[in-house]
């Protein structure tokens, strides 16, 4: 038993001295391992550009093009996405816009929305994460009317069960006027 | 003779019946058929169709989420990415807006959106780097998170 067990050592510790000194002779031709098809991963092989770089080239030139742009005042139309009353709009100047609530706010009352999460132009665009500053962006609006809805019927029935019911429902509505939509040269 | 109290067989007799009646039928006067002239077909029928748009009403929100999703599908695929990648990034950088507001800005501002999309493909790059370099190569500049004060 002890002999054969050692018998079996000897025989594995020679055959590991054998795989080691063949991969010993092959290591200078290590190079020409061939390319098969999982040398590679099977996507694209991706490199980014160094973040030191990008920062700086980010900080040099888009970011003074852009705030050179501002304040020279050379873009269009601005547009923003804007959200208010718990939704997301996507308003220009001089545009209406209904919403189906109540606003405590008198007709003719001027508001500036302050959760801008977009505002582009032609040429750039500022993407907020999620909200872009309030020194950057300033939008105003006025109230115009505050009305209600026409009047929707809401009606249940069941049938074979002699019930229904009917309701005329009338939500309130405000309508606002975007009056302007500004931006500042500030960013960094 | 003198009589203390009204006669008995004096009852109340409806006299507004028409103006009834056309509260209904004001209702079928756009429907195909007999409905839209005779009361008792057409309360059956404004009855249905009165349910019908209130259940309607619950599910116009849910076909026009499925309509927005369509597009913003749509135009993603014209720059290269699928929906659960572009959605999946965008949310991943911190940008907040809602689907109604993509398939606008992929109708209206298709300059816009290629931006959109090209950060959420530089997003996605840094992820998969991040996910298969095992925390030696250096955080990506678009997957940082900003905190707000």
């Amino acid at each position: 038993m002890a002999a054969a067990r050692a018998r079996r050592a000897g025989a594995s510790l020679l055959w590991a001295a054998v795989r080691h000194r063949s991969s010993q002779s092959s290591s200078p031709q290590a190079g020409l391992v061939a390319r098969t098809s999982l040398t590679s991963p099977p996507w694209p092989e991706v490199k980014l550009p160094d973040p030191v770089e990008e920062a700086k080239y980010h900080a040099a030139e888009v970011v003074r093009k852009v705030n050179g742009l501002i304040s020279a005042g050379q873009y269009g139309r601005l547009f923003a996405v804007v959200h208010f009353a718990s939704k997301q709009w996507k308003i220009t100047s001089e545009d209406l816009i209904m919403m189906d609530n109540v606003l405590e706010a008198e007709c003719g009352d001027r508001i500036r929305m302050e959760k801008v999460l977009l505002v582009g132009a032609d040429d750039f665009t500022l993407i907020g994460r999620p909200l872009l500053g309030k020194d950057l962006v300033r939008v105003e609006a006025t109230v115009i009317e505050k009305t209600e809805s026409w009047p929707k019927v809401n009606m249940r029935f069941w049938r074979r069960h002699n019930f229904q019911r009917k309701k005329i429902i009338a939500n309130p509505q405000t309508i606002l006027r975007i009056n302007t939509i500004e931006i500042y040269p500030c960013l960094s | 003779m003198v009589v203390l109290s009204a006669a008995r067989w004096v009852r109340s007799r409806l006299s507004d019946r028409f103006w009834r009646v056309q509260e209904v039928l004001k209702y079928a006067r756009h429907f195909r058929g007999r409905k839209n002239r005779c009361y008792k077909l057409a309360v059956r029928s404004v009855r249905r169709a009165f349910v019908k748009s209130t259940k309607a009403r619950r599910e116009k929100k849910r076909f026009l989420r499925a309509l927005w999703i369509t597009r913003i599908e749509a135009a993603s695929l014209e720059h290269g990415l699928k929906y659960p990648a572009f959605i999946s990034n965008l949310v991943k950088s911190q940008v907040e807006l809602n689907r109604k507001v993509l398939a606008d800005l992929a109708i209206y501002e298709p300059k816009t959106f290629k931006s959109l999309a090209a950060l959420a493909q530089r997003r996605r790059q840094e992820g998969f780097l991040a996910a298969l370099g095992d925390g030696k190569e250096p955080e990506g500049i678009f997957s940082r998170i900003v905190h707000h004060h």
